[in-house]
């Protein structure tokens, strides 16, 4: 059976650049600049060479994160404001700590707020909800005009009720309001939380004109192209999806580059150059996927909970490393070509057994599982790719951080046509 | 009171040292994790921006009447990172012990110079505007707070407060050291897994002869090596030779095992172990027993390193320290041994922080 034709399509500021592949044969889409340098134009070129596959065109995967990153560094780039609110037992006394210590996110919060409230990280309530304080936080809230919320609270990821009863009393005081809530992401640290929901918000406005975009090129194409989107860990996932967690697209890049370089290479373990402003940073693919962490991503000045490529300065020595010869943009691209949907989950459970355990490790799989067939995984085709749990440490015994990351094959099924 | 710095080594602590001094400090214990980095990062250097750098005195080098006390963070750095400080905890901990004892210290140092526990210490003493002495109590860290050089010197660790991030505190005053922990930790559960604790009140005269010198100003080299990220061989051969540090072996890891050891729950984090695949060399398969920090390490069944030696790991891919709780399998990391300080390789220090507490009753390396 000959192989279908899927185009990776990588968003860059000042144009738009894409390929196709299908199997091992790549073919770059060299648009007509500058007319056809746009998304819409690159995406026709890209879906002409397609179509004409044997095996017909399967999906463009667009890499959103160059232009998201580019929105939200440059500080006269239409943003929404954001507003925050902060779940906590009690006010920071220190202003460094009642801010975020990335100057990128904080220039985007219009107003902060703090609630009394709180978990631990098992989920033990620390404080009642200040409900008192809730309604007046709605109230200045509704009057400010801000419609962006984020909205995070300590141990949140662990039980969500006054996470959950914040946004819903903001959603009534301010109907139509997006909000953003961090338990949806996982992960630890609340100044790390904050900031994933912070750009989260930022980025809705944008993510939404973006994939409307792709969504009436495909629209006025031929053939029965889907859409999906590249997420931060170098797998994808539906528009639908990214359109409610836009922060998930954003770092997508340097993953792609990463698989696109293996697959080019046709290896599934390998560790890659790539070249970076005059330098070169080094990462690693393992199983055909990027070795990804929720880190601290360049140039953002704060960690964020959503996993993304590690990279590190490259090595003296680099002849264990692969050097691609394509631009890194190709290397996207292709990568988005060849991304598989993909989940993570980072959070904490707490075992008292050996049985116990296997049930929260089991339990984790079954939902980060569950969580890839929403993101555009075929029934049957996932697969654990990677699973780690670890004690932490001077915490009580039995305390342990479960991340699982889950891969599957596309659900075709899901194609427009 | 004569402010007295010293040539050779640091004599104060500016903001510009501040991301240096949080690498060194993981260094000398890898358990906390980095999800807070950036924010206890953007804190210190904020407050040593305001009220300038925060001298760093040798212990000899203070009046021996001046009081003293020494802070840390008590509990998990994973539940600090969740619940980050209101930025007073430290400085109402430490004012409880000054009301009570009706003294005013005159300088603070730290219980443990490393992890989180280094960096607190320069922030109280930035808050309460008083030097941090060059000295601590464990040179590294260990499990519980009587865990330290000032118990085995006769020193009491109480009174001690610790408050918690929820504005609530404790005072304890216990006879006996070791009690001090049991009745804290169950308090600390309570405030939000972590708290901030004042502790072992004394006199500079006292901590000459019964801290650990240097252990603070030592912290700061350490980092800069790290932030070079440089290539892993390199690095390992520099921090070697400035602590003394040396590979037991490059692997990559190939299993993570819970409840690995009985379990004994008067220590935080459960047994836990990581198997490794040593890469070159003897293709030994390591196996590295873990509670809070790493207790000890087998090579193909035999001991090659245990507490109180001080273990950590570095990830040979990123070319930077692994903490405890961000290990993968497929992980390609550096085991280091580091020796800890002498006084606990004496009889009484391995008693109390050597691997027979931590249920490994075998003859440590350096003793056979």
């Amino acid at each position: 059976m000959p192989a279908q034709a899927h185009i990776g399509v990588t968003l860059r500021p000042h144009r738009a650049y894409a390929a196709v592949v299908t199997g091992t044969t790549v073919d770059v889409v060299e648009p007509v600049a500058p007319a056809r340098a746009d998304l819409e134009g690159v995406i026709s070129a890209a879906a002409a060479i397609a179509l004409r596959a044997p095996g017909g065109a399967g999906a463009v995967t667009v890499d959103l994160a160059p232009l998201l990153y580019d929105t939200l560094v440059r500080p006269e780039a239409e943003v929404p404001p954001v507003a925050v609110v902060r779940i906590v037992p009690r006010p920071a006394t220190d202003p460094a700590l009642g801010r975020s210590p990335a100057e990128l996110v904080e220039r985007r919060i219009a107003h902060r707020w703090t609630v009394a409230g709180g978990h631990d990280l098992l989920g033990n309530e620390l404080c009642p909800l200040d409900h008192a304080g809730l309604a007046t936080v709605c109230s200045e809230l509704a009057a400010s005009g801000i419609r962006h919320v984020a909205v995070v609270g300590a141990g949140s990821q662990a039980r969500p009720a006054h996470e959950r009863e914040v946004a819903d009393a903001i959603l009534a005081a301010v109907p139509g309001a997006r909000i953003s809530v961090a338990h949806d992401y996982g992960g630890q640290g609340l100044v790390a939380r904050e900031a994933t929901v912070v750009i989260d918000c930022a980025l809705t406005a944008l993510t939404e004109r973006l994939l409307d975009r792709c969504e009436r090129t495909l629209a006025r194409l031929p053939g029965s192209l889907e859409l999906r989107v590249a997420r931060g860990d170098g797998g994808y996932s539906t528009p639908s999806r990214i359109r409610v967690t836009p922060v998930v697209a954003f770092g997508a890049t340097e993953a792609l580059e990463l698989c696109g370089a293996a697959h080019l290479a046709r290896l599934d373990d390998c560790r890659v150059l790539l070249p970076r402003g005059g330098r070169r940073l080094a990462g690693e693919v393992r199983h055909g996927l990027a070795v990804v962490r929720p880190d601290e991503p360049a140039g953002i000045g704060t960690e964020l909970v959503v996993p993304m490529a590690v990279l590190t300065a490259g090595p003296e020595e680099s002849s264990l490393y692969l050097q691609p010869e394509q631009p890194p943009h190709v290397l996207a691209c292709v990568g988005a070509a060849i991304s598989q949907p993909a989940s993570w989950l980072d959070e904490v459970a707490f075992i008292e057994s050996a049985d116990q355990l296997e049930h929260v490790r089991r339990d984790a799989e079954e939902r980060a599982t569950a969580m890839v067939m929403a993101n555009g995984a075929a029934p049957g085709t996932t697969h654990v790719a990677e699973i780690s749990t670890v004690a932490l440490p001077y915490s009580p015994s039995g305390t342990v951080r479960v991340r699982v990351r889950v891969a599957g094959s596309p659900d075709t099924s899901l194609a427009r046509r | 009171m004569t402010q007295t710095g010293y040539v050779g080594a640091s004599s104060s602590i500016t903001a510009e040292d501040v991301p240096a001094f949080y690498e060194g400090a993981k260094f000398y214990s890898p358990a906390g994790g980095d999800a807070n980095r950036s924010s206890v990062i953007s804190w210190l250097a904020g407050l040593l921006d305001r009220n300038g750098p925060v001298p760093l005195l040798k212990v000899e080098g203070v009046p021996p009447e001046t009081p003293c006390v020494s802070v840390c963070v008590l509990g998990s750095g994973s539940a600090m990172a969740d619940l980050p400080p209101a930025g007073d905890e430290f400085v109402l901990a430490v004012q409880q012990i000054e009301r009570l004892q009706r003294v005013r210290f005159g300088a603070v140092y730290p219980l443990a110079a490393a992890t989180i526990s280094a960096l607190v210490a320069v922030v109280t003493a930035a808050q309460l505007r008083v030097p941090l002495l060059d000295a601590d109590g464990m040179g590294r860290t260990f499990a519980l707070i009587h865990h330290t050089a000032m118990h085995l010197s006769g020193v009491s660790p109480t009174p001690l407060a610790a408050v918690g991030p929820t504005g609530e505190s404790v005072l304890v005053e216990v006879p006996a050291g070791p009690r001090a922990d049991r009745m804290l930790r169950a308090n600390v559960d309570t405030v939000g897994g972590w708290a901030a604790l004042a502790a072992y009140p004394t006199t500079a005269g006292v901590l000459r002869r019964a801290a650990l010198p240097g252990t603070v100003s030592r912290i700061t080299n350490v980092g800069r090596l790290l932030l070079d990220r440089t290539d892993p061989d390199l690095l390992v051969t520099r921090l070697g030779a400035i602590t003394g540090c040396r590979r037991l072996a490059r692997g990559r890891i190939a299993e993570l095992e819970h409840l690995s050891r009985p379990s004994d729950v008067t220590i935080p984090a459960h047994p836990s172990s990581v198997v490794v695949d040593e890469i070159g060399g003897l293709g030994r398969q390591l196996r590295i027993e873990l509670r809070s920090e790493i207790v000890a390490v087998f090579a193909d069944g035999a001991l090659i390193a245990g507490a109180p030696d001080l273990m950590c790991l570095l990830d040979v891919s990123r070319g930077a320290l692994a903490t405890l709780d961000s290990l993968e399998p497929g992980d390609v990391i550096d085991v280091l041994v580091t020796p800890a300080d002498a006084i606990w390789y004496s009889p009484r220090g391995m008693e109390m922080v050597g691997m027979g507490s931590h249920g490994i009753p075998l003859a440590h390396p350096r003793q056979r």
